[in-house]
């Protein structure tokens, strides 16, 4: 934890990349016997995140805000953007036999799709960090940031638009 | 032969609805494509209007623009068909505004154009964030279905807007009847006599679109 606390910005980011490709490789390749679990696991991750985000996202039009709900679904979403790199071992994207829309991109760019992750680990933190301090527009501005992290890394790494 | 003359036939708001209809689409389909759905949902409300005044214009509005002027039975409709491609110019198979097999198409796209805007106020995105402005009464799965129909829809409206702009084609080509810029000037070269269609007053239309201007800032602002 000290370690980390020293280093500058860009020192970390390297880090966090450099823990991502272990990651990759400490995890392998997706076995063809358990690649239809992983891409459905990982659906049902992306599901859930989905889910999260509306929930949090609904509570904006409402008057009273409930900022227990919210700190739940932040910190939700949280924990998710920084599992999400573990959810696409090698081999599980498209050409291998299953049904996915991750596409290849992200084995071929590995280090572009870890700093996407990482960008939605930021924002998902922001948001955390609002919900905690009860600020409406700080929560406002990172939920907007983080739709765009979304928006963004489905447009450079989902073979689908964020629609479909 | 009687000598041709010109007819004003599409009064100005039949004609602004029209084109608004086309150039939302276009931006509609773009902005979905290119994932700016901040965009897309602005022009997806501009569309909802758009569709809502040319329904209400075709019950309150100018005569040639009214479902009950041009909607016809089967029995009509294959008539009008039937002498569609016969020999010599019939003035009576060539109605002055739209003609029976129009209207079908009229029918057809101004469904899906409703069905469609509809199911993008409750769609939402895979993601959670980008959604309709009614998404806030479905659950993620839900929106998620409507996000689903949105798209599957779209595509039936992309046949119907083929079917419609081939058939301008023949129109063009083989009847010689050129309907494109008749739908931007309004008017009509006619042949024989024909009664000029009642036009609805423009504070009418005026009325109509600023309630439904409101009525979908008012949807709008439900987020």
């Amino acid at each position: 934890m000290r370690f980390i606390q020293i280093l500058n910005n860009s020192d970390r980011v390297r880090v966090v990349l450099l823990s991502a490709a272990m990651l990759f490789g400490a995890l392998g390749s997706a076995s063809a016997a358990g690649l239809p679990q992983i891409v459905h696991a990982r659906q049902e991750h992306f599901r859930m995140l989905g889910r999260t985000a509306k929930s949090l996202r609904d509570q904006f039009g409402r008057s009273r805000l409930n900022w227990t709900a919210i700190s739940s679904d932040a910190q939700r979403l949280e924990r998710l953007a920084s599992e999400l790199p573990s959810w696409f071992p090698p081999g599980s994207g498209q050409g291998h036999g299953v049904k996915t829309r991750a596409s290849a991109a992200i084995w071929k760019n590995p280090q572009g799709f870890a700093e996407a992750a990482h960008v939605l680990l930021v924002r998902a933190q922001g948001l955390t960090q609002a919900a905690a301090r009860h600020d409406r527009r700080a929560l406002m501005v990172n939920a907007r940031a983080l739709g765009h992290a979304c928006g963004s890394c489905h447009s450079r790494f989902r073979a689908h638009g964020s629609w479909w | 032969m009687t000598a041709a003359r010109q007819v004003r036939v599409w009064d100005l708001p039949t004609r602004l609805a029209h084109w608004s209809i086309v150039s939302l689409f276009a931006i509609c389909w773009w902005t979905a494509k290119s994932d700016h759905m901040q965009w897309h949902r602005l022009a997806g409300y501009g569309m909802l209007a758009a569709v809502w005044f040319r329904l209400a214009w075709g019950f309150w509005g100018a005569e040639t623009s009214r479902f009950g002027h041009f909607v016809r039975g089967p029995g009509a409709t294959l008539r009008y068909v039937r002498k569609l491609f016969a020999r010599g110019d019939d003035a009576a198979a060539t109605p002055l505004g739209h003609n029976p097999l129009g209207a079908l198409s009229i029918l057809a796209m101004v469904g899906l154009l409703l069905t469609q805007t509809t199911f993008g106020l409750f769609a939402v995105n895979v993601d959670g964030f980008a959604s309709g402005p009614l998404s806030r009464w479905v659950s993620f799965s839900t929106g998620r279905r409507f996000a689903h129909w949105h798209a599957a829809n779209f595509d039936l409206l992309l046949v119907v807007v083929a079917i419609h702009l081939t058939a301008i084609g023949v129109y063009r080509w083989v009847r010689k009847e050129r309907l494109v810029p008749a739908m931007i000037h309004g008017r009509k070269t006619v042949h024989g006599p024909v009664q000029e269609p009642y036009f609805a007053p423009r504070w009418r239309a005026v009325v109509l679109a600023a309630g439904i201007i409101l009525c979908v800032a008012l949807i709008a602002n439900l987020r």
